[in-house]
């Protein structure tokens, strides 16, 4: 029995020290993590240090924002370290890792955090050009980076500065989602907004904001002329007021104005003019007999003007014409303007020519000198009977049955 | 007479003269009108560029609840198919250690830790294969111009293996989530910023599926006239359907079909493939038989580049038949462990897990197996697959024992015997084949061994064929020839003597 009870013990004891053998085995081949440090500041060196007990070096797998590699160790009195990479250091965010070795894999996180540090603040601003009116905006868009071109920590602060006539503002803004924004609105008035932005004493350059006047409002027009006869000579100048936005700011120049001209007969002319200054001119040769122009001025799609009427009076009263040279030869004129001069070169003189009361030819020729000559040629206009009619300036006169040989 | 030969001279000078000229013309004129071809002017306008897909891991998009600007679809489509696009160089780049394609989707500066990662990397003799399976996005922000956007990509899991002097270190699975900064030059939204903020290994664990009431009793089935070209343009669903009466009359309970991955349309699936298969499936499901769906037939590149492509293919085809009532299981690829020499072992595995995650990720009603080639494989991802499949083609007398080693390796899994058959080929290209009393015998045995073992079986195949196409078994004639004598049906139509044994 005692015998029995010593050859348990002994075994006890023997499974006992064997488990203890396994143990401190298990022990020697461990790798264990020295390191305890997780977080560090982008741009530090970063050594991983694991105690061993073996000769054997295993790899290191880590990997962060941008890419994965595998690193190898140095041994030191049974210290492996890992120096991890420069490329890794120096960008933030996680860093993961994983020693591999086949008996106890080890992995970690390291967290990379960026300085509260600025180096450059890139800066997008956009749309360059916004409308006057306080509704419209623009959008300033801030990355600050440090020196190594790591996004900031969130929550820095950023300011946000536009100058505008006589207003100056800075705005505090916070960096989240890696950026800062600051939406800018636009003020009454048109003009130039410039832009720029600072964070932890580093300035953006100046950038600069076109505030263009809103769409213009209804205007006025006018029209000015030399004299108001119908000559089919002189121009008449039609002009716009100052055409404004409705914050009273005065519209980019280039602002496109459209004149439609209604005359007596219910023809539309039409001439368009470019504002300067807020105001466009265009400009419209007088009709050649009594009209009566209705004139209205558009941007299109915008505004409209008030519109206004414009009267053009006779200038010839009446004219000659002689028939010569077998009647084949029509002179028309003297053509005389309202100061019984000559009329300018120019004036349209039309000639109907019909036989057996149909059409069969129209002549169009404009004066010279007072006159018009037409020439009827006997290869084209065979002996007979013709009849014409002669319009010019509004008037016409029939002459029947004239005989040509 | 020497006038005569003069002018025979002259004759045939003057007509080889004609000749050489005559050459002379036609080649330049060749070369005129080769030089004359070449693009159509329409090409100019670009209209017919296709783009060829390359990368499609799933995104899905958090809804729209951004800062800024409001998002529209078209922008959000570019910005998508860039951001991919950036994967999709930085995974070839690391893989290749070459910069190319990079500068397209990352900015000046962000650029430089691409090249010094590629740099080191390239030092050290260390390359990378991965890809990217699945993207969460969440728009933060997104400028006012149009021009600068912020995206938060969550749970992005990454699949990679680490190459070291050409050997594989590492396989590992991760899931990180990114913030990432876009600017839009050039056309292109490109990456200016990208932080990891969260990293973990990703562990996918899939919930098995129950396979209590599983009972197969089966068969694999081509058509006699159009053998692993069922889908094609001799698909006809009145043939299928009358042999689903036979397979049922039989007295067996379920058929196995296969989906080929060219044929279907690999990444994006022909719908009219589809539906054939959605009309087979109707088929069965009229003469009350399941069926085991087997996908990625045909296909044997496992490349970790192509995964994306391959879940896109199967992610479709599950989604069309999953809630079909005939449908009794997946079955991931026939015979993958047949590639494992030529595509590496550890990929096709690792391919098989992914796959299986994807499929039970879009439905997990059904149950999924693989269909290994032999028993020495069932064991592998036992832990992932619902049942074992295996196929048998070697000496019966070895499979008792085969399966009592399974059965220890494999102790809670239904087994299914997923493949078995014997030809009765005898002829010219194979002078001792077996006969069809052979095969009848061979039937009568297995399947008294199939019932001692309690196994579930899908014989090997319901008709002899007349043809067999070359990328089944090859060209070589005696291997053709053998392959076309499986079926329990001879080509006139005749039950053979195995008919008898079709089901126990």
């Amino acid at each position: 029995m005692i015998l029995k009870r010593t050859y348990l013990l002994l075994l006890g004891l023997i499974l006992l020290s064997s488990f203890a053998v396994v143990q401190q085995n298990e022990t020697l081949n461990k790798i264990e993590l020295l390191t305890t440090q997780t977080e560090f500041e982008v741009g530090s060196s970063i050594i991983l240090k694991f105690s061993t007990s073996k000769k054997e070096q295993p790899l290191l797998y880590c990997s962060n924002s941008y890419g994965s590699t595998v690193i190898s160790s140095t041994l030191k009195n049974n210290i492996l370290e890992f120096y991890i990479p420069e490329n890794i250091t120096k960008k933030i965010g996680v860093v993961n890792w994983k020693l591999l070795n086949e008996t106890n894999p080890l992995s970690g996180q390291l967290n990379i955090n960026p300085k509260a540090e600025v180096a450059t603040l890139e800066t997008y601003i956009g749309p360059p050009s916004i409308e006057a009116g306080e509704t419209d905006y623009t959008m300033l868009v801030v990355i600050p980076t440090d020196s190594l071109d790591n996004p900031v920590p969130t929550n820095t602060l950023v300011n946000a500065k536009h100058q505008f006539l006589t207003s100056e503002e800075t705005d505090d803004i916070f960096t989240k989602n890696l950026i800062a924004y600051r939406n800018i609105y636009s003020k009454k008035e048109s003009g130039r907004m410039l832009v720029s932005s600072e964070s932890i004493g580093i300035n953006s350059k100046e950038f600069t904001i076109n505030v263009m006047p809103a769409i213009p409002t209804d205007f006025k027009i006018s029209a000015t002329r030399p004299h108001d006869y119908a000559d089919g000579n002189q121009i008449t100048t039609f002009t716009t007021s100052i055409i404004k936005d409705k914050q009273n700011n005065v519209v980019s120049d280039g602002t496109f104005v459209t004149f439609f001209i209604k005359n007596k007969n219910q023809n539309i002319l039409k001439t368009t003019g470019t504002t300067i200054d807020g105001i466009a001119t265009s400009k419209m040769i007088h009709p050649d007999y009594e009209d009566n122009w209705n004139v209205k001025a558009y941007v299109d799609g915008m505004s409209e003007s008030n519109s206004i009427s414009v009267d053009y009076k006779q200038v010839i009263k009446d004219f000659d014409v002689a028939f010569s040279e077998k009647n084949r030869l029509i002179t028309v004129g003297p053509l005389q303007s309202f100061m019984q001069q000559m009329i300018p070169d120019g004036l349209h003189v039309k000639l109907h020519i019909y036989k057996n009361n149909s059409r069969i030819e129209t002549l169009t020729k404009t004066s010279f000198n007072g006159y018009v000559n037409f020439k009827l040629k006997s290869a084209i206009y065979n002996h007979g009977n013709y009849d014409f009619t002669i319009e010019t300036a509004g008037i016409s006169k029939e002459f029947k049955t004239k005989k040509l040989w | 007479m020497v006038g005569l030969s003069k002018n025979i001279t002259r004759t045939i000078l003057i007509a080889s003269y004609i000749m050489i000229v005559a050459l002379i013309i036609s080649g330049v004129s060749a070369l005129f009108s080769y030089l004359n071809t070449g693009a159509d002017r329409s090409t100019m306008l670009h209209t017919e560029i296709q783009k060829v897909e390359q990368y499609l891991p799933k995104v899905s998009w958090e809804p729209l609840k951004n800062e800024g600007r409001p998002m529209d679809n078209q922008t959000l489509n570019a910005l998508q198919s860039d951001y991919l696009d950036a994967w999709y160089v930085k995974q070839i780049a690391y893989n290749t250690n070459k910069t190319a394609g990079i500068k397209d989707y990352y900015t000046d500066s962000a650029r430089e830790n691409l090249y010094s990662f590629i740099e080191l990397n390239k030092a050290e003799n260390i390359t990378i294969e991965a890809t990217t399976l699945k993207h969460n996005p969440t728009l933060e922000f997104f400028s006012q111009d149009g021009q600068l956007a912020v995206i938060t990509d969550r749970n992005v899991i990454e699949y990679k293996r680490v190459f070291k002097a050409e050997k594989l270190v590492l396989e590992t699975t991760e899931t990180s989530n990114y913030k990432i900064v876009f600017l839009l030059e050039d056309g292109f939204w490109r990456i200016r910023h990208m932080v990891k903020e969260d990293a973990d290994i990703y562990d996918n664990k899939t919930e098995p599926i129950s396979v209590d009431n599983l009972n197969i009793k089966g068969i694999n089935y081509y058509p006699q006239a159009n053998p692993w070209n069922m889908f094609g343009d001799e698909f006809s669903v009145d043939t299928i359907s009358k042999d689903f009466k036979i397979i049922k009359d039989a007295g067996l309970n379920s058929v196995r079909l296969f989906v080929q991955y060219e044929d279907f349309g690999k990444e994006h699936v022909n719908p009219k493939k589809l539906e054939k298969l959605k009309q087979t499936l109707d088929a069965a499901d009229a003469h009350n038989l399941k069926v085991v769906l087997t996908l990625f037939d045909f296909y044997g590149d496992y490349s970790v580049m192509s995964w994306t492509l391959n879940q896109r293919h199967a992610e479709a085809i599950v989604e069309a038949v999953k809630d079909h009532n005939a449908l009794l299981a997946w079955d991931i690829k026939n015979e993958p462990n047949l590639d494992f020499e030529s595509r590496q072992k550890a990929v096709v595995i690792a391919w098989l897990d992914n796959m299986i995650d994807l499929v039970k990720s879009v439905d997990n009603v059904h149950p999924v197996t693989i269909g290994w080639s032999n028993t020495q494989s069932a064991s592998i991802l036992k832990d992932k697959v619902d049942f074992i499949s295996f196929h048998y083609y070697e000496d019966l007398e070895k499979l008792d024992a085969a399966i009592k080693t399974m059965k220890t390796e494999i102790p809670n899994k239904p087994l299914v015997l997923q493949e078995f058959g014997l030809s009765s080929y005898s002829g010219f290209w194979k002078p001792l084949g077996s006969s069809d009393e052979d095969q009848a015998n061979y039937h009568k045995k297995i399947q008294e061994q199939i019932a001692a073992n309690n196994l579930q079986f899908m014989s090997w195949t319901l008709y002899d064929f007349t043809d067999v196409p070359t990328d089944v078994v090859g060209s070589r004639p005696w291997r053709r020839n053998t392959q076309k004598r499986f079926g329990f049906i001879d080509n006139n139509g005749a039950k053979k003597a195995s008919f008898k044994y079709i089901s126990n």
